[in-house]
């Protein structure tokens, strides 16, 4: 198995790709026989690229480097430069791959990983059909993995989705998301369906509302460039919080083979109520940071970071009230949030249950009993809680709210494997599960182009701001308090 | 719930760096042949002004407080923050985190202490805060400091539902009162006084033998109070919660020394009252209440330890509309 990263010396294959590919080799889970090919624009040496690997590995690894394992793995890293402009642009890379096969003995299975912007994923494919780099179905393997985003738009996705379907099979593209395979959303589904006290409460007859919050403490930082064109809806909600939300609606899938999952994810996005003209003031709050403090230090606002344009009104939060029209979760409101500057990084889910009735323990109407709480926590202290009301000892009826409490560190100790590492691993063994399937993606921007479009007809009205180190903004809260809810902060 | 620690693991951090911290920590715990669940009923902000002696040495804030017998009784997520007013912004500046074992090897239980310590402008401060605790679970706030000296800002009472205190702890008991009038007023938190607690058996021992303060039995009647030296903010307390029922009580005096021998026996009134021709005695361990038309009355004090009462005051949801009464007829 040969693995090309387009993009190879990019901040992505630093942080994420290399350490997670090194890892897998330490791990054993690699193929014995394997390449892992940097393909970039500046030209640098295997040698130079072992030691880029190198310096990411020691750095964004979550296991510090072994000189043995270091050093085999680096034997299996090369790298090519290449651009895939013009006629033969990819010859020189098709001619090392060649030789690097040969050399380690592969038989020619290959990953392309387009760890590039997305304005290239059409150039780039393109590129690998004309150089014959993509076999016919029948033959050796060859496997494509798209990063997000996959376009900024329903149109530019679709366009994007049609140039890789014009030379892969959609059984050969992995789209990832990379929420999809963290260890704790993948217990979402053995949560749900491995336990059968859950399940059964998992509907509008139960459940009061459900809560999705995706919290980043950073701000723009370098990425300015990016996020100015993309904000907080296309970056977080398009993706990641759309299919955290499918993860905990989406029906018992009959097996898990992965389409059959996938289909049932897909349900849930496309029983999404749509939020369109003036729906979309009442049920989305959109925000920009302003000037506060992150951990005592002074943080600046959105538009005096760097690369910012001072009258820019890319979101940087956004809080929706969303429902799904479907016979589980008629009425049931989902509440999701996302935001730059907000007091930490913490990505959670919280399954609220409805009240009990208000007589016996929850009679009194100036002391509500809280009530019950499923929090899955994603990262970064990763498990899940159950709230219970339950007396205190002592000759009171004194009642308190417990916490049944699964700690992945405490219970399993050991670090769990990267994101990037589960799926990099399902790419190699032909896994789709855990990818993000054309109609998916698609579906996910038709939901949410409605929102975007009413925000461009608005321009600057209806963008408020919120104090760098704050929970978002007064509207943000008001959205959720004006249904008789709180957030819970994680 | 209550026992000893039985192992302690603590690692110096940077404030970025406190979750990773916690969480390698929990790891190395996890990896141990027994298993240790985490156990964590509320967050617990434990505040504490700069103290020479801790040095650089973060972990050593907890010196001198009881944190691992109050977390034995209630698995909290412990903050303790040694916090200056600073004039600028900034990170705070040396931090630390641990983690508690306590249970028999068969059912091992582990409660996390993270320690911080700041120097910044109060709004900045809670930034800090907020980085910290969960929001799944209540918080409170101890307040480890004389308030009658130095109180929490307005900033800090937002974080938490519930304010610990130890009203034994003012050196000016009429300057503490005023310090919480604010809240008082407001309600913005729940008050818990440790000091308050202590008054509770002479309460119930009082309504017990004069019948409840509504009743016409306190009617007219004057009621002095004297209290043992340090014990000024309890005689207070208890004026005020006379008073919150119209009963009428003098301001509280410094009573003369019992000796020395009764102080090394606890047997020195803490606190004593008079009401008309009852006299009521506050000690450590007991309550007395003497009049002349029938025998006197002594019940128990139940001893409580600082721990005991600051967990069991964790364990209490619901406002103490009793003391802030108490409170609010004294501001």
């Amino acid at each position: 198995m040969t693995i090309v990263i387009f993009g190879g010396g990019g901040d992505l294959a630093r942080r994420k790709l290399l350490p997670a590919l090194y890892n897998l080799h330490v791990d054993g889970v690699l193929p014995p026989r394997i390449a892992i090919v940097g393909v970039g624009r500046k030209p640098m040496s295997d040698d130079d690229y072992r030691a880029f690997a190198k310096e990411g590995v020691e750095k964004f690894s979550r296991r510090p480097i072994d000189a043995h394992a270091w050093e085999s793995f680096a034997a299996a890293l090369f790298f090519v430069a290449a651009e895939v402009d013009g006629e033969q642009a990819l010859g020189p890379l098709g001619a090392r791959l060649d030789i690097v096969e040969h050399e380690r003995g592969l038989n020619g299975d290959r990953i392309y990983y387009l760890a590039i912007p997305p304005t290239l994923f059409a150039p780039t494919v393109k590129q690998l059909a004309r150089s014959r780099f993509v076999p016919p179905p029948d033959g050796r393997v060859a496997r494509v993995i798209v990063e997000k985003p996959i376009g900024r738009d329903l149109q530019s996705a679709r366009e994007i989705n049609d140039a890789i379907a014009a030379v892969f099979e959609e059984r050969a593209i992995y789209r990832i998301d990379h929420y999809l395979g963290k260890e704790t959303v993948q217990n979402i589904l053995v949560m749900r369906f491995a336990n059968s006290i859950f399940e059964p409460l998992f509907n509008q007859k139960y459940v009061d509302h459900v809560q999705i919050t995706v919290a980043e403490e950073e701000g723009v930082g370098t990425r300015a460039g990016y996020y100015e064109q993309a904000g907080a809806l296309r970056d977080m909600v398009q993706n990641h919080i759309l299919q955290l939300l499918a993860m905990v609606a989406m029906e018992p899938p009959h097996s898990l083979d992965a389409d059959v999952i996938r289909d049932e994810r897909l349900e849930v996005l496309k029983s999404l109520r749509p939020i369109q003209g003036d729906e979309v003031d009442a049920n989305v709050v959109r925000a920009q940071y302003g000037p506060g403090f992150i951990l005592g230090k002074a943080a600046p606002g959105y538009t005096q970071e760097s690369g910012v344009a001072a009258a820019s009104v890319t979101e940087t939060y956004v809080a929706l009230r969303v429902c799904i029209d479907n016979w589980r979760w008629a009425g049931v409101p989902f509440f999701l949030r996302t935001g730059k500057r907000l007091p930490k990084r913490a990505s959670e889910i919280s399954v609220h249950l409805k009240e009990v009735p208000p007589i016996l323990f929850n009679a009194d109407p100036g002391a509500r009993l809280d009530p019950t709480i499923l929090a899955i926590r994603i990262q970064p202290d990763e498990g899940f809680s159950l709230g219970i009301n339950s007396k205190v000892p002592g000759p009171h009826v004194q009642i308190y709210p417990v916490k049944m409490d699964f700690h992945y560190g405490s219970t399993f100790g050991g670090s769990s494997p990267e994101a990037y590492e589960r799926l990099l691993l399902d790419v190699i063994a032909g896994d789709t599960t855990l990818f993000m399937r054309r109609d998916a993606v698609e579906a996910a921007w038709q939901w949410v182009m409605p929102i975007l479009d009413r925000w461009a007809e608005r321009g600057r009205d209806g963008l408020v701001t919120y104090p760098a180190g704050e929970w978002g903004p007064e509207q943000g809260e008001a959205l959720i308090s004006s249904a008789g809810r709180r957030w819970l902060a994680p | 719930m209550a026992g000893a620690v039985a192992d302690r693991s603590w690692r110096a951090s940077t404030p970025e760096a406190i979750d990773a911290d916690l969480s390698a920590l929990w790891r190395e715990v996890g990896r141990g042949e027994t298993p240790v669940a985490r156990a964590v009923m509320s967050n617990l902000i434990v505040f504490r002004s700069p103290s020479a002696a801790s040095g650089e040495d973060a972990a050593a804030l907890i010196r001198g407080l009881p944190v691992e017998d109050v977390v034995a009784r209630h698995p909290s997520r412990v903050i303790v923050l040694e916090h200056c007013h600073g004039e600028t912004p900034r990170a705070p500046s040396a931090s630390a985190v641990g983690i508690l074992t306590f249970g028999p090897a068969t059912a091992r239980y582990g409660v996390e202490l993270i320690v911080v310590r700041s120097a910044c402008p109060e709004p900045s401060l809670l930034s800090i805060l907020r980085r910290f605790v969960r929001g799944d679970i209540p918080t409170s706030i101890w307040w480890t400091e004389d308030m009658s000296a130095a109180q929490p800002s307005d900033a800090m009472l937002t974080i938490g539902r519930q304010l610990v205190y130890d009203s034994r702890r003012w050196r000016d008991a009429r300057r503490g009162v005023a310090a919480l009038a604010p809240l008082v007023r407001h309600h913005r938190v729940d008050l818990a006084d440790i000091n308050w607690r202590r008054l509770a058996p002479l309460r119930r021992a009082l309504v017990h033998a004069r019948g409840p303060l509504k009743s016409d039995a306190w009617r007219g009647v004057d009621v002095r109070v004297a209290h043992a030296g340090g014990d000024a903010a309890l005689a207070w307390l208890f004026a005020g919660w006379l008073r919150a029922e119209r009963v009428r009580c003098a301001d509280p005096t410094a009573a003369a020394g019992a000796g020395e021998a009764a102080r090394e026996q606890d047997r020195e009134p803490l606190l004593t009252a008079w009401i008309g021709t009852m006299t009521a005695t506050l000690s450590a361990h007991t309550v007395q209440i003497v009049c002349p038309d029938a025998p006197p009355l002594v019940v128990a004090a139940a001893a409580e330890s600082e721990a005991d009462a600051i967990a069991a005051e964790l364990r209490s949801l619901a406002p103490d509309a009793v003391l802030i009464s108490a409170l609010g007829a004294l501001v």
